[in-house]
């Protein structure tokens, strides 16, 4: 039992590449030993278009990553996004056959793999299957097993993706010589960390602004009830400035993280801002009104859309916990209070949970990463002990975060 | 020359359309390769005989034509190059060709179907190629051309030249199909040796010859003909796709379908995936053991996945050393691109704002159908501005990313109209 697992934890971002190696004791408890980044050219809009240098710079960041910890990486938990992503929500039912209508194993199997059976069409797989409650004569139960009944439902909340994209991606770590463990969307990845227990229960719906997506994921009653991509990210923003102002990408990139803000203001109007900040040649003004009204623009078409795809569930009476924002567009000053206005939804930026330590890992950059940890400890957690339940305060508790 | 007078011509004379008139293998086919990655080819395809199909090896350097094993060699412009090689300019390379053009139709003469093999960037394949393409259709021949595209770390000047040169050829030849250097060698493992490498190039493109070779002249359960394949191809220009699949066993049918899917060949950056294509021949090769029930499966699946505007000329041939086994080989036409209505062109945001991208290759429009678009669109490809795509900025090559019907690439406040004061 006392063995150690050296896991580590990728995620192929369009930014940059981002690992963390963790090291696994007991299957309980977990430290952060080592962690490693690249910036990573091969992608647009969370899609791999170079292989190559996709596969360069994510050995970069693995080997950074090991060397930083010492040790070699047994297992890897890979994160995936990207706009082939495709949740929807399917249910399976059955009635209930025992003598005394009382819900057996055989029951509940047999819903699930009604609700997990929907053919898709060739070209794309399942990645998660979300199980997010059963319905027991139209009654909400947790546990169905036992209870009485003549009609059971399951209900899940299904990932779907494009099979070329997820191989291309398992074929980046194999060309590192080594396997993946399991796959999880980035979306849940960053939302099991950012959100608290209690949010998710209350209902909360998080959302990953990256350089190349946006993904997000709803909590109700501490399950996901969906979890979307939406092709837009930073990388937008940036491409929306530079063929404003006309200027390369690379100063737009620059100007947007010094100036770029997602309100316009009555001051704007008479601010002027520096497109490289150094006064050197080729460097010049912008108006301020200029930048913010690109980026207003962009921003709120985000939210909109993001809206429209959430549809009802985003109300104030659905989601008392609001909307947490995370990554990198995040940082974007006043974001919070432009989706406040967009959303009609309490809004707030997230903070790193308390058993992150080190002030590194608490950017939103890490927040997938660290996602993908705590979902490879519980899945470790779960294959030690199958059959034992713990509370899921157990391992926060034990997790340390050593550091460097 | 005497192999044409042994084949005198056919089809030139007669009406081509009437099948019976054409009883099999009265038709002559040549492979020509042209310029030195052309020779080399064809050089190759000699060692795996193929019936009725001629060979010829034409190269400005007398060297490289000496080596070949090929039967029929001819050395292009003594008097420009003196039997040295063109050293990559292409304009030595058209000079040459159009110096012995007298000579290229006394090559082409009377055959009815030419492949043109030439690898593009240097100075033969690029600049002789599209002569000869030219001389060839003029008398009457169907023209079908492979042609290897540089690496694109050789540098922008060798794939410009390949890329004005593919322009010039789709606007001469019925089919162009390209096989860009990247891809192709993204199939080959690291400890391959060059030969191997090369090979693998060569490998698809003998299997596009011998594709269309077999659909020719296999016994056929369902025949493609060689009118059927001139009627499709009826028009050059445009682009083509090409795209091979072989799978074996059992389950060959479901193996040959993926493996096409997978063809490097079908995924290339100039026509993508495509799915609509306006014409579309559609070939099986399987042994002595294929069933209808097989071919019509094919033909379900490969209209779902591909889908075609026209009509699909669909072929099965039996080869008989393919028991349990099956190729499938699709070719498809795609005529000049229709312009998609967008929003109002914004000059002022179209200079290219990042890293230096090559140019995509553009098809060369059928100028004979619609001049006056021509003109138009030539005009605005010169000033690179005021088309819509380029509003995309650095997600220009990329997917469009449609939502309710527009793309969310172009800038949110140029569709919105927003107006933007720069200073």
């Amino acid at each position: 039992m006392s063995r150690s697992k050296i896991i580590g934890a990728v995620e192929i971002g369009t930014s940059k590449v981002v690992v963390l190696v963790a090291e696994f004791s007991d299957g309980r408890s977990m430290n952060i030993i080592g962690s490693g980044q690249s910036t990573n050219s091969g992608m647009k809009k969370g899609e791999i278009v170079d292989i190559r240098a996709v596969s360069d710079c994510a050995h970069a960041a693995m080997n950074a990553a090991e060397k930083d910890a010492g040790e070699r990486i047994e297992q890897v938990y890979l994160s995936m996004s990207g706009s082939h992503l495709y949740g929807f929500r399917n249910s399976g039912a059955t009635a209930i056959t025992g003598s005394e209508s009382i819900v057996t194993r055989n029951d509940v199997s047999r819903a699930v793999d009604n609700a997990k059976g929907k053919a898709l069409e060739t070209g794309n797989v399942y990645i998660h299957h979300i199980r997010s409650g059963f319905l027991l004569d139209g009654k909400l139960v947790e546990n169905p097993v036992g209870r009485e009944g003549s009609h059971l439902e399951v209900q899940y909340w299904h990932v779907t993706a494009d099979e070329q994209k997820v191989k291309d991606q398992i074929m980046v770590i194999n060309g590192f010589g080594l396997e993946v463990n399991d796959i999880v969307i980035s979306s849940l990845a960053s939302g099991s960390v950012v959100a608290s227990e209690a949010e998710k229960r209350q209902g909360v719906l998080v959302v990953d602004i990256g350089k190349g997506v946006t993904d997000f994921v709803l909590y109700k009653k501490k399950r996901v009830v969906q979890t979307g991509v939406i092709p837009v990210g930073g990388d937008h923003v940036t491409n929306d400035l530079s063929l404003g102002l006309r200027v390369k990408s690379k100063l737009a990139e620059s100007l947007k993280k010094r100036s770029a803000r997602a309100i316009i203001e009555k001051e704007d109007r008479v601010k002027k801002v520096q497109l490289v900040g150094d006064l050197s040649i080729g460097d010049g003004f912008h108006s301020q009104l200029t930048v913010n009204k690109i980026t207003h623009a962009r921003l709120e078409e985000l939210f909109i859309i993001l809206k429209n795809r959430l549809g009802s569930s985003l109300t104030r009476q659905n989601l008392p916990c609001g909307v947490i924002l995370t990554g990198g567009v995040s940082r974007t000053p006043l974001i919070a209070d432009l989706a406040e206005v967009t959303l009609d939804v309490p809004v707030s930026i997230a903070e790193s949970p308390e058993w992150v330590r080190h002030s590194e890992l608490q950017e939103p950059e890490y927040a997938t990463v660290l996602g993908l940890l705590y979902n490879a400890l519980h899945d470790q957690r779960d294959s030690a002990h199958a059959s034992q339940q713990h509370g899921r305060k157990n391992w926060l508790s034990k997790v340390t975060g050593i550091f460097g | 020359m005497e192999n044409e007078m042994e084949h005198p011509g056919f089809f030139t004379e007669e009406d081509p359309l009437i099948e019976d008139q054409m009883p099999d293998g009265s038709f002559t086919i040549k492979i020509i390769g042209i310029g030195g990655a052309g020779t080399n080819a064809v050089d190759r395809i000699k060692l795996e005989d193929l019936e009725q199909v001629h060979l010829t090896a034409i190269d400005t350097d007398s060297q490289v034509l000496s080596a070949s094993p090929v039967e029929e060699t001819f050395l292009l412009g003594r008097t420009v190059t003196n039997g040295k090689s063109t050293g990559g300019s292409v304009s030595k390379g058209q000079l040459a060709a159009e110096a012995d053009s007298k000579a290229l139709k006394e090559i082409v003469r009377g055959v009815d179907l030419v492949f043109i093999v030439a690898g593009l960037g240097g100075g033969t394949g690029s600049g002789a190629a599209p002569v000869l393409a030219e001389l060839a259709r003029e008398q009457g021949s169907l023209v079908i051309s492979f042609n290897a595209l540089p690496f694109k770390r050789e540098g922008a000047s060798r794939s410009d030249k390949a890329a004005k040169a593919l322009a010039l050829l789709q606007k001469h030849c019925h089919a162009v199909i390209s096989l860009p250097n990247d891809v192709i060698f993204e199939q080959v493992d690291e400890s391959a040796t060059l030969m191997e490498a090369f090979a693998t190039a060569d490998k698809w493109i003998k299997l596009g010859v011998h594709s269309i070779w077999s659909m020719l002249f296999n016994t056929g359960l369902i025949n493609v003909d060689f009118s059927a394949l001139q009627s499709a191809l009826a028009e050059p220009g445009g682009k083509t796709i090409f795209g091979t699949g072989y799978g074996k066993g059992e389950n060959a049918l479901e193996a040959a379908i993926k493996d096409l899917e997978s063809c490097p060949l079908l995924h290339l950056p100039d026509t993508g995936f495509i799915k609509d294509t306006d014409q579309m021949i559609l070939n099986l090769t399987g042994g002595p053991d294929m069933t209808m029930a097989t071919i019509n499966k094919a033909m379900q699946v490969i209209h779902e996945k591909f889908g075609c505007k026209n009509s699909i000329i669909m072929g099965a041939s039996i080869d008989g050393s393919f028991y349990k086994q099956l190729r499938i080989t699709i070719m498809g036409t795609i005529r000049g691109t229709p312009i998609t209505k967008g929003y109002a062109p914004v000059p002022a945001a179209s200079i290219p704002p990042n890293e230096p991208v090559a140019p995509p290759i553009r098809p060369a429009e059928s100028f004979k159908t619609e001049p006056v678009k021509q003109t138009v669109r030539t005009a605005q490809e010169e000033f690179a501005f005021s088309r819509q795509e380029q509003n995309r900025g650095c997600f220009e090559r990329t997917q469009q990313n449609l939502y309710e019907g527009v793309d969310l690439d172009i800038p949110t406040y140029l569709r919105r109209g927003i107006k933007i004061s720069r200073n």
